[in-house]
Parts: C-alpha cells; sequence; structure tokens
C-alpha cells in the first residue's frame, strides 16, 4: 500500500511539474505580447510588433501542451486521488469551475490575437492582449487557491469525519490564499521572461546569426521584465515564510532544518539532517538569522522538528535542498539583471559584452528551477497531510494499484519530450513570421 | 432531488453534448484521416488536416468542464467512477496525450518542414481508441457491473481516525468489459466517424465533397445500427439500463435521434449540407440525452443515485449563481471571436472554407 502511495504521489509529480513549466509561458508571455504591442503603438517602431508576432508560434505550441497536460492533471486528480476529491470537491471545485471560464477567455482571445494578424488593426491586436493577461493570472490566482486549501482547510466543519457546513466562498478564501497566489503568479513572471532571454542571449552570442535588432530588443524587453519580478520575488517569498512560520511550524523547520525548537534560531546553508544523532552536518549556520527572517526578530523562538511527532514530520533532507535551490536561484538571476542594467545606464554597448550574456545564458534555466523547486517546498513540506490537519495523503489516495499507471506515463513523457525536443531543435527554413509584406504574419505561421 | 442537483445534472449532459460534438469531430478527423481511400485519399487527408488547425485542442476544455462539475457538484460519484473505471480512464488519457501532441507535432512540424516519423499513425491510433475508451467508460456506469458497497453516503467520511471512505466501490478488473460496454465503445466512435464527414461536406466541394458525403452516411447507418443494437444488447447484458430505457423520456429522446438522424441521412441523399451539419449535432444531444434519461435518477446505475452523489447545498447554489456571471463574459468573447472569422457557432469551425477538389 505504500508502495502505492508512492506511485501515486510520483505520478500526480511529474505531471504537476511538467505541466508548471508549461503554464509558466502561458502566464509569462501573454505580458511581454501586451508590453510589446503597446511599445509598437507608442513608439510607431515596426520591430516591436515584429517581436510580439514572432512570440506567437512558440506561445502556441507551449500553450496546447500546457492544455493538455492540464486536461491529464483533471483526470489524475481523480485516478489517483479519488478518497480526496470525494472528500474536497464541494470545497476546493469552486476554484476550479472559476478558473475554467478564465482559462476558456484566454484560449479564446489568444485565438483572436494569434489568428486575427491580418484582420485586426493594431489597437485591436493590443487590445486582444489585455484579456488574455488578465485571465491567464487569474487562472493561476484560483487554481492556486485548491493549493492554498490544501495547506489551510477551510470552510467546513468536521463531524464524524465528513465535512458538514461547506461554505464554498470561505473555501476559496482560505488562509493560504493570498500569499501561495501573489508569490506563485509573479513566480511564472520572474521564471518564463529570465528563460526567454536566455534564448536572446544565446542567439547574440552566436557570431554571424541575423536578426540581431529583434534579438536586442527581444533581450531588453525580457530582461526588463525580468527585472521588475525578481526582487518582487524576494518581498513575496518573505511574506509567505512569515505565514508558514505562524501557521505551519513544520514546515518552516523543515525548510530551515532546524532539528530543536531554538530561540535566536540560526538559519542554514547547505548541510543536511543526520537522522541518527539528529544533528545539521555540513551546513553553513547564520546565527539568529532565522528568528530574525521569520519573526522579524532575532531572538524570536522558532518550533524545530521535535515539536512534532515523528509520524507528523515533514522530510527535512528533501525540504531544506529544494528551499535553498530556490533562494540560490534567486541570486542567480539576480546578479545578471542588476550587472546588464547597470551597464546599460552607464550607456555601454551591453549586446556585445560577451561575459555577461553567457551569465545570462546559464541563468535562463534558474527562474523555471526556483519555480519547481518552491512548489514542491510546499508540497513536500505539507507532508504527511494531503490537507494539512484533516486527511493523510494516505488517507485520499486511490484503493486500487497505479503502479503501471506510472510506468506508461513515465513512457508517454519521454516519448512526447523526445518528440518535442527533435522539433525545437530542428532548424526553421521558412522565413521567420512577420517578415511577409505586411509586418503581419500570414496564418500559416503559427500554425 | 432539488432543483439544483438537476441543474448539476443538466450541467454535465450539456458538457457531453459539446464534448461529442466538438471534440467528436476531431477524433473523426483522425478516424476519416486513418480511412482515407479512394482516388482523392491525398486530398481528403489534407483537408481534415486543414479543417482541425483553427481549433487545435481547445475541444479538450469540455472535457476538463465535466470533471470538474463532476468533483464539484457530485464529488461522491466522482469518488466512486474514479476508482472502478480506472482503466477506461487511463486508456482514454493517454490516447489524449497521444493525439494531443501528435497534432501539435504536424503542425508545428510541417512549418519547419521537420517530420516526426510515424506522427500521424499515433495520430490515428490515438484518435481511434481514445472515443472507444470513453465510450466504454461512459456506458460503464450503465453497465450495472460495478457495485458500490457500504454506500453510506450521508455519515462517515474520510479522516485521520476512519482509514476508508463511505463509498467502497467493488471492482474486478474486467467489470468495465461486457458486451454492453464493448458497444458503447463503438458507439462513441461511430458517433465521431458520423459527425466529422458531415462537417466536412460544408467545406468541400466537387469529388472531395461526394467522397466525404458517403462517409456521412456510413457514418449515419453506423450509429443507428450501433445504438439500435445497444438496446437488444441491454435487454441481456444491462437489464437495469433495459428497464431504465423503457419509459416515456428515454423513449421520446430515442425518437427525436432516430427522427433527426433519418433527416439528416435524406438531406445527405439530397446534398443539402448546410442543414444537415446541424441536425448531425442534434442526432448527437438527442442520444446522449436518450442515454441520460435512462440512466436517471441514477448516476451509478442501481448503485448510487445524482442525489446521493451531490454535494451540499451552498456548493450548488455558488456553481449556479457563477455560471450566468461566467456566461456574461464569454458569450461576448465567443460572439467575437466567431464573427471576427465567422466561425460556426456551434462546432467553432469557419462557416465556409472551401478545400479544392
Amino acid at each position: 500500500m505504500m508502495r502505492n502511495l508512492l506511485f501515486a504521489r510520483a505520478l500526480m509529480g511529474i505531471s504537476l511539474g511538467f505541466h508548471i513549466v508549461y503554464v509558466a509561458f502561458g502566464i509569462g508571455f501573454p505580458l511581454l505580447l501586451m508590453i510589446s504591442e503597446l511599445l509598437a503603438l507608442k513608439t510607431a517602431d515596426g520591430l516591436y510588433h515584429r517581436l510580439a508576432r514572432s512570440w506567437t508560434r512558440p506561445m502556441t505550441v507551449l500553450f496546447a501542451i500546457g492544455a493538455v497536460s492540464g486536461t491529464i492533471i483533471s483526470f489524475e486528480l481523480g485516478v489517483l486521488w479519488p478518497r480526496f476529491m470525494g472528500f474536497s470537491g464541494p470545497m476546493i471545485g469552486l476554484p476550479f469551475w472559476l478558473e475554467g471560464f478564465a482559462f476558456f477567455i484566454e484560449a479564446i482571445f489568444i485565438g483572436l490575437y494569434i489568428y486575427g494578424g491580418d484582420r485586426l488593426s493594431g489597437r485591436a491586436l493590443l487590445l486582444c492582449t489585455v484579456p488574455v493577461v488578465i485571465a491567464s493570472a487569474a487562472s493561476a490566482v484560483f487554481v492556486i487557491s485548491a493549493n492554498g486549501w490544501m495547506n489551510s482547510p477551510a470552510g467546513f466543519t468536521l463531524a464524524n469525519g465528513s465535512a458538514v457546513d461547506v461554505g464554498p466562498w470561505r473555501a476559496l478564501a482560505n488562509k493560504a490564499w493570498a500569499h501561495e497566489a501573489l508569490h506563485g503568479t509573479l513566480a511564472t513572471y520572474a521564471a518564463s521572461s529570465f528563460a526567454i532571454a536566455g534564448v536572446y542571449a544565446f542567439r547574440l552570442l552566436k557570431r554571424g546569426d541575423g536578426e540581431k535588432p529583434l534579438y536586442r530588443l527581444g533581450l531588453s524587453l525580457s530582461l526588463a521584465v525580468g527585472a521588475i519580478f525578481v526582487p518582487l520575488m524576494f518581498v513575496t517569498g518573505d511574506y509567505a515564510a512569515t505565514w508558514v512560520a505562524r501557521e505551519q511550524p513544520a514546515k518552516l523547520a523543515a525548510m530551515e532544518t532546524l532539528p530543536e525548537t531554538t530561540r535566536g534560531a540560526p538559519m542554514v546553508i547547505g548541510g543536511g539532517l543526520d537522522r541518527t544523532t539528529n544533528r545539521v552536518r555540513y551546513g553553513l549556520p547564520v546565527p539568529g538569522m532565522l528568528s530574525l527572517l521569520a519573526f522579524h526578530d532575532p531572538d524570536a523562538r522558532v518550533l524545530g522538528l521535535d515539536a512534532f511527532p515523528p509520524a507528523l514530520r515533514p522530510d527535512a533532507n528533501k525540504v531544506h535542498p529544494l528551499f535553498d535551490l530556490m533562494v540560490f536561484s534567486f541570486f542567480v538571476m539576480l546578479v545578471p539583471s542588476l550587472w546588464f542594467w547597470t551597464a546599460r545606464w552607464r550607456k555601454k554597448d551591453v549586446f556585445s559584452m560577451r561575459p555577461l550574456l553567457a551569465l545570462i545564458v546559464i541563468a535562463s534555466p534558474f527562474g523555471l528551477l526556483a519555480q519547481e523547486a518552491g512548489w514542491m517546498v510546499t508540497e513536500f513540506g505539507r507532508q504527511p497531510w494531503i490537507a494539512y490537519g484533516v486527511m493523510n495523503v494516505s488517507n485520499g489516495v486511490t484503493p486500487r494499484q497505479v503502479e503501471w499507471v506510472l510506468v506508461l506515463f513515465v513512457l508517454v513523457y519521454a516519448a512526447l519530450t523526445a518528440g518535442l525536443l527533435r522539433l525545437l531543435l530542428a532548424r526553421t527554413k521558412n522565413p521567420p513570421p512577420g517578415s511577409s509584406a505586411k509586418g503581419a504574419p500570414r496564418e500559416e505561421d503559427m500554425r | 432531488m432539488g432543483l439544483l442537483d438537476k441543474m448539476g445534472v443538466l450541467l454535465i449532459g450539456l458538457g457531453l453534448v459539446m464534448y461529442a460534438v466538438s471534440a467528436g469531430a476531431d477524433f473523426g478527423g483522425g478516424l476519416w484521416t486513418a480511412a482515407a481511400s479512394g482516388p482523392r485519399a491525398g486530398r481528403q487527408r489534407e483537408a481534415l488536416f486543414q479543417a482541425i488547425g483553427h481549433v487545435w485542442e481547445t475541444n479538450h476544455v469540455w472535457l476538463v468542464y465535466i470533471i470538474v462539475v463532476l468533483f464539484t457538484c457530485f464529488p461522491r460519484g466522482f469518488e466512486a467512477l474514479s476508482i472502478s473505471l480506472l482503466y477506461p480512464l487511463v486508456f482514454s488519457l493517454v490516447g489524449i496525450n497521444f493525439r494531443g501532441a501528435a497534432f501539435v507535432f504536424r503542425h508545428f512540424g510541417r512549418h519547419k518542414d521537420a517530420r516526426l516519423p510515424g506522427v500521424e499513425a499515433v495520430f490515428s491510433i490515438a484518435s481511434v481508441l481514445t472515443p472507444f475508451f470513453m465510450g466504454m467508460a461512459v456506458s460503464s456506469i450503465a453497465g450495472g457491473r460495478i457495485r458500490v458497497a457500504n454506500a453510506l453516503i450521508a455519515g462517515g467520511g474520510p479522516s485521520n481516525l476512519i482509514l476508508s471512505g463511505p463509498i467502497a466501490p467493488q471492482w474486478a478488473a474486467s467489470d468495465w468489459i461486457t458486451p454492453f460496454t464493448l458497444t458503447g465503445g463503438l458507439i462513441g466512435l461511430s458517433i465521431c466517424a458520423y459527425i466529422t464527414p458531415i462537417y466536412m461536406t460544408a467545406r468541400t466541394e466537387g469529388g472531395l465533397q461526394e467522397d466525404f458525403r458517403r462517409r456521412a452516411i456510413a457514418g449515419a447507418l453506423a450509429l443507428g445500427f450501433l445504438t439500435s443494437i445497444e438496446v437488444v444488447v441491454s435487454r441481456f447484458d444491462a437489464r437495469l439500463f433495459f428497464e431504465g430505457f423503457v419509459r416515456p423520456l428515454p423513449i421520446l429522446f430515442a425518437g427525436l435521434a432516430v427522427s433527426c438522424g433519418c433527416f439528416t441521412l435524406a438531406l445527405l441523399l439530397r446534398r443539402i449540407y448546410s442543414a444537415a451539419r446541424w441536425l448531425a449535432d442534434f442526432t448527437v444531444a438527442f442520444t446522449i440525452a436518450g442515454f441520460a434519461a435512462a440512466l436517471y435518477p441514477y448516476m451509478l446505475i442501481g448503485q448510487l443515485s445524482f442525489a446521493q452523489a451531490a454535494a451540499g447545498r451552498a456548493t450548488l447554489l455558488a456553481v449556479m449563481i457563477t455560471l450566468p456571471v461566467g456566461a456574461a463574459l464569454l458569450v461576448p468573447s465567443l460572439f467575437l471571436l466567431y464573427r471576427t472569422f465567422a466561425l460556426n457557432p456551434f462546432s467553432g469551425r469557419p462557416e465556409k472554407e472551401i478545400f479544392p477538389s
């Protein structure tokens, strides 16, 4: 039975991990699109419009894969976690239901933008991007409410193991929603814009490749968005951490590998928990830092893992390294954005500074990595609960054997990834989109 | 059974019909790509390929919609179905996965002049298997083999004290494979085989149009034959369903489905394509309505009613209140989309886009 649970968790984790990457672009691209189309109208510089149209093809592919992987997840909610859904459906169904409307609106206006290249004016195209930006962000905010509910179940009373007096709106507005939605949604902008910046930096590094002005503009725009959102990750991350410190102390203790309840608790960088001695090994402690960050007081008392029964402790050796990876990624992204914008401010030719471009390429996957790591911190840190304090993961899983489903889906995902990589890496023989006579691409370009 | 529960059932029915006619047309595209034949086989494939082009996989939104309504409004039923229908659901899911990816890869690959080997075969196979397994899954709930033991819906519930939930479906690996569900799978497939060529007749002309006309007639006959057979099969293999079916409302819907189907055939024979398409949609809608009416009031026949499976009043009310709000945003947006591209508001496909024959 434990094995079955592990397989179910692994499959859900792989599916969500897959989905998150595509969704980051589904939310991030529309914002870049809107900014670019706005600048195209303001400056009457055709390059902005061409840049925006050049994104339509990757955006469509990523959006479609995001939609398909989202369909898979909705199936898996039932196939893998029927007990959990049977219990929580009346509470967490509402955000999924509302997300459906947002997704539909997003799909409609993406369709209008993509296929309307020839039929709509520049102003109309800009107006099409606005609902896409709003709806895609709203989708994320709604879906994260369901995850917030798992961390802070609300909107019901437990009577005889059954949920009574269910209030779906109270469930929607659970206490974990605000910080998770804020941090999680803004993260998609940071992650996607850095990944896109990396592509342009890479193209600029390759000498003798054409379309330099387009690449420069693409790099500047994506790094501008990145430079705005990366610092916001720190601010909203602090907000999230102080909430976790208050409401989910076991998760915080695992995030920071704190074995014992301590006053003036240190923050440990790296290292891991030695299970036999219950001591942190190899880590670099910063005295009082954890108390300061979690409670804004260097002497504050922080609950350690020993404050919780062993069965209710999350695994610090999973949660802590992932938390460190997330924080580390923040700095990896911060350095090149600061470098890029100070160099530009000093009127240097940033586009020929090869070490800077190389650093941007290196930093480009770290936003997505941070997003995955942060999500896993939330999930591993909540263990063993599927709904915090209410229901164990082992009580939510299907009673049926699902090992074969995991094996099947690993094969499916491997085949799809191989196919996708093969196509993405194949060089385009057709002219780039946007180079047709009217400056707007032909419809075939987007297919 | 309260009004809110009934509205929930209607929402699921609406989702099933929309999914069948929109995604069904996509699956049918894959099916008839595989079954393309005659001197214009290549052009048939090309026209089908182009026809799906405009809507990619947005039609699967309806499937997600059905799942969300199920677990929001009928969580206990969703739980029971998810446990007992593991195999057909997973197989459908794999099919959707490969189909969606193969579709994107085909378009993307065509643009880049880089083709993946076997991608068209994967697309066709997945297009055939997915509606087949979905048809099996849907008919399984009326097959009468799935039992729910200990159906104490009101009391009990998951917590850390009680290990098992209130619903304990008992299953055997072969529950979902019976003559009744196998016929149900074929009906799922024939819905797709019927819908797609009728849409295509409005988008083609000349010899190509004749090809699709013949295929539409074949699909209509197959659907009519299989649904009639299913009623006979249920007499022996799914007794509860048969008893549910021989009631006034299911018979009425079945009669309407047969009338629409026959009328569609007549229009196809007379080459009146624009009206045939609408009637085809109604044929499918009444077929599904007939099935649902025979099943009603059960969600899982003989075991679990919709009322027993339903969520509380507050949740159902929240769904019904937000529905018009969401619709108020969606309907004008859809109108804008359809007006801009002159799309058929039911199928999401262009009203007129002729492919040379």
